[in-house]
């Protein structure tokens, strides 16, 4: 991977948060009902950061998380990224942030099935219109980087579980963001695959320095987090930093 | 844009059997599409030659008092020296024959019985080698003698008279000056024109034989000319127009096309079934392809919703449901080509007679013309059509939510 704009064996540090968030509400309509997804979110995440977002089912992680990946827009409060106010950004321009600042992981990986492992992964350069060759060194380098040296010509329904999952991280990984987003990343594969894929991130962690923010309420991913927001009912209930002693090491 | 190409070729063989029934319709409707085309070209083709076998040539030549006239007031006006002027015409290298022809009507009898004819006086040889009145003959022989005081009757005239070929009848017809004059002529042939109308009142008389019972020696209603091609029609017109006056012997000219008010009609109401049929067809391709697209959208949405969220463009996303529609069309044509080519090279050598054209006498070998003008316009026209067809789920799916696509179950 070849980082532009930090170092790459140390965490990418920048004098503002990527992302600040101040009251961020969303609601939805259920039918009749009006439901809270987020209420009064505030929080900013620092460069480097390994965050994870805890909550039941229903808490409003995902919410918060399309909010703060810029898939969805607020009902009102406002969201910084990298000090810029994006709250009102037309889709045109937040999608442009997607595609160079930001990475996603999915809780069921979303690959596109007609397209080999290097694809896949190389799709996430090919729609910022980079050249062809470009695009597939550097989809090699990321398999590589995520343990799929040789599988690069695989379609995904030749590889496991776990593969597939580590090619969505590659496809995230490849575009060098600022911050990765990963929406329950454990929750569709088995335990073993979970820890592997946990010790993954880490290690793309220390050695890439990108921050990556979690929505789970899988023990395993929190405990591995360096910052655990608890989300109850939309609104933050708690959010701490954990020294690295107490956290679960690789 | 090579990626896409390839993403889109992929996404269609991903339902093959679907990418290849929706296949099927555009292959099928080409093939309609240009054999129909084909088919109608030789129908116009075969409808063209009977046209002008109906007259006899390409080119009528009439008096120059005729010019601005209707072809009634035009009918009285007779050439003077028709002979004077086919030597001229006779000159250029382009023309085959100039036939003088007597147009006259009146009444015809045999014994008690009459009827009225229309009749045409014709020089018998000139008109056996142009004319469809050849092919119509049923009994008797066609005409040979220039002068003698023969006759041919449509089936429905001799009917009316009680007439046989062999059998003398008495044909009665007014001269220019308004006199009475009256011929006995034996029935040489009996000829059942195609157009029942014309077949009841029909008449041939050798030309020598028409102008003394009118009294018009030397005179023609019109000089009938005959062409090696039917290319040459526009261009000899003006030059023959051009080369008489020079001679001091203007006339005016007409092609067949000018005079074939039945040819255009015919025409015309082909090209209207033909672009009836070519709306109907585009219309089945837009709603198959487009149910197949939309289907693909449908199926495809937590798919789109991921290449929205890692950032694609709306309009990426549209351009590449687009491409697949479009591909779809390019494919699908392709091959209808190809099918229609070969279909083409089948019907040709199957010998299948078909019926005669409208107011035609002969039936002609099927004969499927090959257009590269319909194969062209066909491939453009289906890619176009393919195109508009996906528009609509391509344009559904670039509008897609990110956020509601990926929780799309």
């Amino acid at each position: 991977m070849h980082g532009a704009s930090r170092a790459i064996d140390g965490p990418y540090t920048s004098p503002v948060p990527i992302l600040e968030a101040h009251g961020l509400t969303k609601t939805y309509r259920l039918g009749s009902e009006k439901v809270v997804g987020v209420a009064g979110a505030t929080l900013a995440l620092e460069a480097g950061e390994f965050a994870a977002i805890a909550g039941p089912s229903g808490s409003g992680k995902t919410t918060l998380l399309n909010l703060l990946g810029l898939l969805d827009v607020p009902d009102s409060g406002t969201l910084l990224f990298e000090g810029r106010d994006v709250s009102g950004l037309p889709e045109r321009e937040r999608a442009r942030l997607r595609r160079e600042k930001l990475g996603f992981v999915f809780q069921a990986q979303q690959l596109v099935p007609v397209l080999s492992a290097e694809e896949n992964v190389a799709l996430a350069l090919w729609i910022r219109g980079l050249p062809e060759d470009v695009c597939a060194s550097r989809a090699r380098a990321a398999l590589a980087a995520v343990g799929l040296a040789g599988l690069e010509g695989r379609r995904p329904d030749a590889l496991s579980g776990g593969q597939r999952q580590r090619v969505a991280v590659a496809r995230a990984l490849v575009g060098e963001p600022l911050l990765i987003l990963a929406d329950e990343p454990t929750a569709s594969v088995d335990s073993e695959t979970a820890t592997r894929l946990l010790d993954l991130f880490e290690e793309l962690h220390r050695a890439h320095g990108v921050a990556f923010l979690f929505s789970s309420h899988d023990p395993r991913v929190i405990e591995r987090a360096g910052r655990r927001i608890r989300l109850s009912d939309g609104r933050i209930a708690s959010d701490e930093r954990v020294d690295a002693g107490a956290r679960v090491p690789a | 844009m090579s990626r896409w190409w390839r993403l889109a070729a992929r996404n269609l063989l991903r339902h093959r059997r679907r990418t290849l029934l929706t296949g099927s319709i555009v292959v099928v409707g080409f093939v309609a599409v240009t054999m129909t085309a084909g088919f109608v070209s030789q129908t116009f083709s075969s409808l063209r030659v009977a046209t002008i076998r109906a007259t006899g040539g390409h080119l009528r030549l009439l008096d120059p008092r005729a010019a601005g006239k209707t072809d009634d007031e035009a009918a009285v006006l007779l050439l003077d020296d028709w002979q004077g002027i086919a030597a001229v015409v006779k000159k250029d290298p382009r023309v085959v024959q100039a036939m003088p022809k007597l147009s006259f009507f009146g009444l015809v009898a045999k014994g008690e019985k009459s009827a009225a004819y229309m009749g045409t006086g014709t020089i018998p040889a000139l008109e056996k080698n142009a004319s469809l009145a050849s092919d119509t003959v049923v009994s008797g022989a066609f005409l040979s003698d220039p002068d003698a005081d023969e006759v041919m009757l449509g089936s429905g005239l001799a009917r009316a008279i009680g007439a046989k070929a062999g059998e003398l009848i008495t044909v009665m017809a007014t001269t220019p000056d308004g006199a009475l004059n009256a011929v006995d002529a034996s029935v040489d042939a009996v000829l059942s024109y195609p157009i029942k109308e014309i077949d009841d009142r029909l008449l041939f008389l050798p030309y020598g034989a028409a102008s003394k019972l009118l009294k018009s020696e030397g005179k023609a209603n019109t000089l009938v000319v005959l062409l090696r091609d039917d290319a040459d029609v526009d261009a000899a017109a003006r030059d023959l127009s051009r080369s008489l006056a020079q001679a001091g012997r203007p006339v005016v000219v007409k092609t067949w096309l000018e005079t074939a008010a039945f040819y255009k009609q015919v025409k015309l109401l082909y090209i209207a079934i033909f672009f009836f049929m070519g709306l109907v067809l585009s219309t089945v391709v837009i709603l198959a392809t487009a149910n197949t697209m939309t289907m693909s959208v449908f199926e495809r949405t937590r798919e789109i919703g991921t290449l929205l969220a890692i950032g694609m463009e709306r309009g990426q996303v549209r351009t590449l449901f687009l491409l697949e529609g479009f591909l779809l069309g390019v494919v699908g044509s392709g091959v209808g080509s190809l099918v229609s080519f070969l279909l083409r090279l089948a019907l040709n050598a199957s010998g299948i007679m078909l019926p005669p054209p409208p107011g035609g006498t002969r039936g002609n070998v099927l004969h499927v013309d090959f257009i590269p003008l319909a194969y062209g316009t066909g491939i453009a026209i289906m890619s176009l059509t393919l195109l508009v067809a996906a528009w609509w789920p391509a344009r559904r799916a670039a509008r897609l939510n990110p956020v509601e696509a990926l929780g799309h179950v």
